[in-house]
């Protein structure tokens, strides 16, 4: 991969370095989140059993497509690698259409516990469910917009040698969502 | 960047077909008959082995040899562990 990423003393390019800086501190923040959740729902003596409020199929439907994007987002990696720019511009569009279908999907799941009356505010479970999966749903967002931005930068004669690392780096943030909602998918729905 | 070794599209494909048969057979335990701390520890351990398919094989970690990035990798895990036994510390030594 040619690219102009400059190294630090550690051997490790600035932007890579600081991006597992960033997701170590976002370990911490879900990690403080689910804490929570798990902390209150072992201290509810009663709490809706997996499929009661939530819909499985719908979430499993998610997952199904987030852990999709990431392979897509892992193959436009592999392309910039292979200095294939048509590809990682295809397999960034991909990734950033399953990215968008999931927040569609969340968001008609939404709908369904809204036209039941179920808001953040209406119960601890509810408080729990829209807490997790809605600072979740921002930071696919997030990385929607960062995509977005890298698949801009493909489109420049220079991107290869000179930006081509931007794509692995947002891949490494796209790949942290995916992660983070493969524990919240049985924690919250299956459990 | 030095040159490293990286998996083919081929492998990246074989990486997700894993993924989501992990993903099925967590969702059919989550039907199953059994108790609730089996389900608990056989879905939270497939969650574990689908996250350690991410990180080694989309998020290259398979392929790092850098320390100092292992140790970022690596830290928050000590400091959630950490936190874990802390929380539970009255269950676990009462």
């Amino acid at each position: 991969m040619t690219h102009a990423a400059e190294t630090t003393c550690t051997g490790i390019p600035s932007p890579k370095l600081g991006m597992w800086l960033f997701l170590a501190s976002e370990v911490m923040f879900f990690t403080g989140l689910l804490g929570a959740y798990i902390v209150l729902r072992a201290g509810l003596p009663t709490w809706p059993h997996p499929g009661e409020e939530l819909k499985i199929p719908l979430a499993a439907l998610n997952t199904f497509i987030l852990l999709s994007s990431s392979m897509t987002m892992a193959l436009s990696v592999a392309a910039v690698h292979h200095a294939d720019r048509a590809k990682a511009q295809l397999f960034l569009m991909l990734t950033i259409g399953l990215g968008t279908a999931f927040l569609g999907v969340k968001g008609y799941e939404y709908s369904l516990k809204f036209a039941h009356g179920h808001f953040p505010g209406t119960g601890i479970f509810w408080d729990c469910y829209f807490t997790l999966t809605g600072l979740h749903g921002l930071h696919v967002l997030a990385g929607i917009i960062a995509n977005f931005w890298v698949l801009s930068l493909t489109f420049r004669p220079d991107f290869l040698k000179q930006r081509g690392h931007l794509v692995e780096i947002s891949g490494l943030y796209w790949h942290f969502v995916d992660v983070v909602w493969i524990f919240l998918f049985p924690l919250v729905y299956l459990i | 960047m030095e040159a490293q070794a990286q998996p083919t599209y081929g492998k990246y494909l074989i990486i997700w077909i894993w993924l989501i048969t992990l993903l099925a057979a967590g969702t059919f335990i989550s039907t199953l008959p059994i108790s609730k701390t089996e389900a608990v520890l056989l879905i939270l351990g497939i969650s574990l082995i689908k996250t350690a398919l991410v990180a080694l094989f989309y998020m290259h970690l398979k392929f790092e040899r850098s320390v100092p990035l292992w140790a970022v990798v690596v830290f928050p895990f000590f400091l959630v562990g950490s936190a874990v036994l802390l929380v539970f510390s009255s269950r676990l030594f009462s």
